[in-house]
């Protein structure tokens, strides 16, 4: 096992650029998802890493050493592919066995490692079987055991559960989270799905526009994003984000009157700003809401619902405890922890709170 | 290691020697049946008498002889001894291809005068004379069991006795003129030779005749080679006029006898009088052995020899020699005939325009035959065509000129080669290119070398003329010419505008066809409930399979006037036979059929393909829509398909354009080369009249110019 | 259109007839030469039904059976050649074509795109006028009249066609698949030979198959380019048995056959990937 430097990775594609800047520092055993709308360079990032792509400039190092020029082969990592890449003309036997085979292992080795994955992962039955016979979630865990069966310094996931349907997706998810622990590898994992971000990482790097938004442990991102479009991303539904005037540790704006808890800011704050609230941190208080909203659709998910409307004429999206569930036309007063309101600048997104960038 | 060992086997088998060596003599002919065993006779004597030697001997098919010793005796690939007749003589020693025979005088004391005088030219004797050929009356004695007929009237009238089916006469019809023409043709002045002399109103008069027996049923539409004897073999004929080489086809297949050629009454009785040939053993002068090639030539001709080619390949042999020495020969009925005859007639003149003269001699009988212009005009056209073959070349131009723009074109090459390779982001891309350079390399030369540096010259060769081996500078002559169709009607047959217009609509008709036949198939075999589908489908894509040119020639055979099937169903159907080759509607519908059948199956294939990528769901969103089958089938397959089928449409109107293939074989530019399209018309410039290359050339470059036009606008549109 | 209910018993006959009429166009010609093949007399029969009177091998027999005057089989000779120089053709371009079609499909470098339409315009230039080079060509290599000199030539039509298609199949085939393979510790040659390769081997079959039936059927060029009764290959001898001044239709025929049926068993065997290469399963669903 081994750990990961980035440092000042950039790349261009033509004169477009993908990565603008890139810094990464993964400990020896770590899991980290890069995560990120589509775009945003995160495949590229990890394609350079596997030595799939040469950035233009910086380094990346794998332990201590410069991989930045070596051939992927050289670089000892695996990689599971979204599309999963399984050879066509080999049999899952062969497939697993063909890294190994490639690096001249002893092939009692080879054999040995071969019912090893495929115990781990149940499917010593399929062994014989070629790629275009099995179903979708067979061949994504033949993809997995390919991988594992090579034990490299360092796995990459690029998307590997995104062909799979949800109930699937959820199961796999918990293996490679088991996984990650029998093995304690090192493994980096791109999704643009917010979930497998939260759930599986160690560590979530936040990837906009090929520069890093933010990096740290996934619940402290989400409690503290770093400005709205890390806020915005993470979690669903989608943060909500009212516009108002700040004066006297409260945000105001027509229909609504949020404080906040003033002794997370320092230094003085704009005149206006906005206010991230998320739908979960809503309570529902007919005597002292200061927030005014006004229902249009109601999405009942049994435990819990979800009220969409506007405040003022801005939207807003309030999640509610078990049976209560209003009709459309009504209006609910609602309040907020002044300490799970965010701040944000109006023009940067910055949160008001982040340390200067 | 199996592979490399199969590897090394195909290497050793493609350098197996499949050449010969150069000690061994090789003797080419053209010769079939009972003289072709008569020669192998005679060369298994050789052999004997000279143990060492080796002789290797070619059968080259009649149609390619002269151009296949045109092209290989140049260069060392040819025969040292060769036998033809003596009219290419002039041809052949125009270019330097044969040597004379030496210490002639001697040596030709035992020949025919006829014969050597034949084979004389600019003063020296070019061959070893063999046999003198010449026609005479067949005569079918079952169908024709008393005297023979005397004269071409009584033969004319035979017509009225014959069962159905049964032509009274046939005869190479496209040969009348040249070889066996009635008297009156034959009064034109030797001396005046380099002039084309099938003109004129007493060539028109015997046309005429052959016209008045044709419509009357004397003789058959269509008449050839392979047709005389065809009909006379099967009893479909009762007298043919042809040499002797149709007995030794003939066999015993059908009782017959040979007469010498019928009087013309109407001529004032005056007996029919035919050109003779005189086939001669020529030597190369490019031979590697020329003192044991002539003696080869010279065995072949001697007397011993020519007893063997009397009796075995029934030859009128030119060796006086052979006669006094074998009494029998004279005895053979047959031979006697022909020996009668050969005294009678007179050598065809030589001279090196001859050969030009054939195709517009015969494309000009043929339409008088057909009843497609009067003898007379006929003629006269043919005058113009071969005048048209054998212009004078455009005057020699300075290449300086030009010369001077390709320098200039190559500095500004180098120059911009240059600046930009100072260019840092090139360089950084040259650079990075580098690796794929590797996997690159071996093809682009090998492309280089064989395709693009023989295109290069072969577009080059545009700006020379070249005939029969001469060639020089001329700019930009050969274009004009074309494009001016060299000064006659833009619309003329045979000028670039008429074929273009004629491969123009070649290939959209074919195209359409393809496209029609195509996906009507596909959409039959893409119903659901179809059973046998996979049966269907593998029997519909047969012509794909089967290699084109028998497809092709298979076509041909169906379309034949007299035994092709296709006629049989129009006669089973109570229709008149056609003559497909006839006329330019019916010859281009033949082609087409052809090519039609040809093409469909790749387009059923591909549009298959294609229906198989449309979602079913569209459809059932279309009929949920209250859509019908037919708006269905133009707002939803129609659409879905066109991004498949128009690259493919693209590819096969390519292909189509350039199908030489099927025009070559099947009408072979027929009637009087209207049928032809561009590429074949290029072809006969540069392996039929004169071997003009450089025309030829300048029709591939014009072809090449418009397909790339033409894609070109096809590629902007779809962008 | 898809829903067969719909289609009654009237329909599906109409389907039948139209099919069987096509069916019928198709196989016509090929019974035509069949019956011509097998008839005793060799001569075509006059008559729509293409069924012989009799049927006699002869014609095979005296195709099959040809000797020239030195006693030599000639058509054993001539079937060698055939054989010989479609495989090495098929082969040889094949081989060429591979690599540099990979990377015209795969890599990005200066002239990629110039170079294929350099091969896209050579495409659209008639033959007729490269025949007359190349024989001066191959005169000056010494290769007229052999089996190496009849490769060349034909290798001039087989390769750029092998580079288009080959291009397309590669074109058609993941990334993944060799980017896996070169993380899996392959190099870039290794990736291709154990991974892109195997998964184009049915666009490769059918290049090869194409390349093969161009070559085997191709007769124009031979007959311009031999001279020697024992060079030829099959086409040159069929063709000259319905020559202008002597037709052999039964032999023509019998010949046809015997040409035919190889490259014919030769395409039914990889007609399921004529139109498109195909590597299902690898990826995706």
């Amino acid at each position: 096992m081994a750990s990961l430097t980035v440092r000042g990775v950039r790349k261009k594609l033509g004169a477009n650029p993908i990565l603008r800047g890139i810094d990464l520092a993964i400990d020896d055993g770590e899991f980290t998802v890069l995560v990120g709308p589509s775009g945003c360079g995160k495949s590229t990032l990890l394609r350079t890493v596997a030595g799939l792509e040469e950035p233009d400039e910086g380094t990346v190092l794998l332990g201590d050493r410069d991989v930045t020029r070596a051939p992927p082969r050289e670089r000892d990592v695996a990689m599971v592919f979204q599309s999963y890449a399984l050879y066509p003309h080999l049999t899952v036997r062969e497939n697993l066995a063909f890294g190994l085979r490639l690096r001249k292992t002893d092939p009692a080795e080879v054999d040995r490692r071969v019912a090893e994955v495929s115990r781990m992962l149940g499917i010593g039955h399929l062994l014989d079987r070629f790629p275009r016979e099995m179903s979708g979630g067979q061949r994504q865990r033949v993809a997995m055991g390919r991988a594992i069966a090579r034990r490299p310094q360092l796995f990459l996931f690029d998307e590997p559960l995104s062909n799979l349907d949800a109930a699937l997706r959820s199961q796999v998810r918990v293996e490679i989270k088991r996984m990650h622990a029998d093995l304690g590898a090192t493994m980096l994992y791109v999704t643009h799905d917010q979930v497998e971000a939260m759930t599986l990482a160690d560590r979530l790097v936040v990837l906009n526009a090929g520069k890093v938004e933010q990096q740290g442990p996934p619940l402290e991102v989400y409690h503290r994003p770093v400005s709205r479009f890390v806020a915005a991303f993470l979690g669903s539904p989608a943060m909500n984000f009212v516009e108002g005037d700040l004066a006297n540790n409260a945000l105001r704006a027509e229909g609504l009157s949020l404080g906040y808890d003033a002794s997370r800011f320092h230094g003085a704050l704009p005149p206006r700003a906005v206010a991230g609230v998320r739908p979960h941190d809503v309570v529902v208080s007919p005597d002292r809401g200061a927030i005014t909203l006004r229902v249009e659709v109601v999405e009942p998910m049994g435990s819990e619902s979800f009220a969409h409307g506007t405040i003022g004429d801005q939207p807003f999206v309030a999640r509610l405890e078990g049976g209560a569930i209003p009709s459309p036309g009504d209006t609910l007063r609602l309040d907020v922890d002044p300490s799970r309101v965010h701040l944000f600048d109006k023009d940067s997104g910055r949160a008001l709170d982040a340390e200067a960038p | 290691m199996t592979r490399a060992l199969f590897l090394a086997l195909l290497v050793a088998l493609l350098a197996w020697p499949s050449s010969a060596t150069a000690q061994r003599l090789r003797l080419w002919h053209a010769m079939r049946g009972d003289e072709q065993a008569a020669l192998e006779r005679l060369l298994r004597a050789w052999r004997e008498a000279h143990p060492g030697s080796v002789v290797e001997v070619l059968a080259v098919p009649y149609d390619a002889y002269a151009s296949k010793l045109e092209s290989a005796i140049p260069r060392g690939h040819g025969p040292d001894v060769f036998i033809d007749a003596h009219e290419r003589l002039a041809s052949y020693q125009s270019r330097g291809l044969i040597a004379p025979v030496p210490e002639a005088d001697d040596a030709m004391a035992d020949y025919e005068p006829t014969a050597v005088k034949a084979l004389t030219y600019d003063g020296r004797v070019w061959a070893w004379p063999l046999s003198i050929k010449c026609v005479a009356l067949y005569v079918n004695t079952r169908l024709v069991p008393g005297d023979p007929p005397a004269t071409l009237e009584a033969i004319e009238a035979m017509r009225a006795t014959l069962p159905r089916g049964v032509y009274p006469r046939v005869r190479v019809a496209e040969r009348v003129l040249p070889r066996g023409a009635p008297a009156r043709l034959q009064r034109r002045d030797p001396r005046r030779a380099r002039r084309y002399t099938f003109v004129g109103p007493e060539a028109a008069r015997s046309l005429q005749r052959v016209i008045d027996m044709t419509r009357a049923g004397v003789i058959p539409e269509e008449p050839s080679g392979a047709l005389v004897s065809q009909l006379f073999s099967t009893g479909h004929a009762a007298t043919a006029i042809s040499g002797p080489w149709l007995a030794a086809e003939l066999g015993d297949r059908v009782p017959y006898r040979v007469v010498p050629l019928p009087d013309v009454a109407s001529e004032g009785g005056r007996p029919m009088a035919p050109y003779a040939t005189v086939e001669g053993a020529f030597v190369s002068a490019h031979s590697h052995d020329p003192e044991s090639a002539s003696l080869l030539a010279r065995f072949l001709a001697d007397a011993p020899g020519a007893v063997v080619r009397a009796r075995l390949g029934h030859q009128v042999v030119a060796n006086r020699g052979a006669w006094a020495h074998d009494p029998d020969l004279a005895r053979d009925p047959l031979l006697a005939t022909f020996r009668a005859a050969a005294a009678r007639a007179r050598p065809m003149p030589t001279n090196p325009a001859m050969r030009a003269a054939w195709e517009p001699a015969r494309q000009a009988i043929l339409k008088a035959l057909r009843g497609d212009m009067p003898p007379r005009e006929a003629l006269e056209q043919g005058l113009h065509r071969f005048e048209d073959v054998t212009r004078p070349l455009p005057r020699r131009r300075d290449a300086t000129f030009a010369l001077l723009i390709l320098g200039g074109l190559a500095m500004a090459l180098v120059v911009a080669a240059l600046r930009r390779s100072r260019d840092r982001e090139f360089r950084v891309a040259i650079r990075k290119s580098v690796p794929a350079y590797a996997w690159v390399a071996h093809a682009a030369v090998i492309v280089t070398a064989l395709v693009v540096a023989p295109l290069v010259v072969g577009a080059a060769t545009s700006l020379y003329a070249t005939r029969n081996g001469e060639s020089y500078f001329v700019g930009l002559a050969n274009y004009w010419d074309i494009l001016t169709a060299r000064g006659g009607p833009l619309l003329a047959t045979g000028s670039f505008y008429r074929v273009l217009l004629v491969t123009v609509l070649w290939t959209a008709v074919n195209l359409a066809l393809h496209l029609g036949l195509g996906m009507a198939l596909a959409l039959l075999l893409a119903r659901p409930a179809l059973k046998m589908r996979a049966l269907y489908r593998v029997l519909l894509i047969v012509p794909w399979a089967v290699p084109s040119y028998v497809t092709a020639l298979a076509w041909k055979g169906m379309f034949h006037r007299q035994f092709g099937a296709i006629n049989a169903m129009v006669t089973a159907l109570g229709g008149e036979p056609v003559s497909w080759f006839a006329r330019f509607s019916t010859a281009f519908t033949a082609n087409v059929a052809t090519n039609a059948w040809l093409g469909f199956p790749f387009m059923m294939v591909v549009t298959i393909g294609a229906l198989a990528g449309i979602p079913k769901d569209l459809y059932e969103a279309a009929e949920v829509d209250g859509a019908s089958r037919w708006q269905q089938f133009t707002k939803i397959t129609l659409p879905m398909l066109r991004p498949t089928l128009g690259p493919a449409a693209a590819l096969g109107a390519i292909w189509t354009f350039n199908q030489f293939n099927v025009v070559f074989l099947v009408s072979g530019g027929e009637p009087d080369g209207e049928t032809e399209i561009l590429v074949s018309e290029a072809y006969r410039w540069a392996f039929t009249r004169q071997a003009q290359y450089g025309y030829a050339s300048a029709y591939a470059v014009l072809i090449f110019v418009i397909l790339a036009l033409v894609s070109r606008r096809r590629a902007e549109e779809a962008r | 259109m898809n829903d067969e209910r719909r289609d009654g018993l009237l329909a599906q006959a109409l389907t039948h007839l139209a099919l069987l009429l096509a069916v019928g166009f198709a196989l016509y010609p090929v019974l035509w030469v069949i019956s011509l093949a097998l008839s005793p007399s060799g001569t075509p029969p006059a008559r729509p039904i293409p069924i012989p009177d009799a049927v006699s091998l002869d014609s095979f027999r005296a195709v099959a059976l040809s000797h020239d005057s030195a006693g030599r089989w000639l058509f054993g000779r001539q079937l060698a050649n055939s054989l010989i120089v479609s495989l090495a053709t098929a082969l040889a371009s094949v081989a060429l074509a591979t690599p540099a079609a990979y990377a015209l499909a795969r890599f990005r470098f200066v002239g990629d795109r110039g170079s294929v339409r350099v091969l896209l315009a050579t495409q659209m230039f008639p033959g007729v006028a490269t025949a007359v080079p190349l024989y001066v060509i191959l005169d000056a290599l010494h290769l007229l009249d052999t089996r190496a000199g009849l490769v060349l030539v034909y290798a001039t039509t087989a390769l750029p066609f092998a580079l288009f298609q080959l291009r397309g199949a590669f074109e058609a085939i993941p990334r993944d698949l060799e980017e896996a393979a070169m993380v899996d510790g392959a190099t870039r040659w290794q990736a291709f030979v154990k991974v892109v390769l195997p998964a184009a081997r049915p666009a490769i079959a059918v290049t090869c198959l194409y390349a093969f039936m161009a070559a085997w059927n191709e007769f124009i060029l031979a007959a311009t380019f031999l001279s020697r009764e024992e060079a030829f290959t099959l086409p040159v001898a069929l063709q000259r048995y319905v020559g202008e001044y002597d037709a052999q239709w039964g032999r023509f025929a019998a010949g046809a056959v015997l040409v035919s049926v190889p490259v014919m068993a030769m395409f039914y065997a990889v007609q399921r990937h004529l139109v498109g290469g195909l590597t299902a399963g690898s990826v995706k669903g």
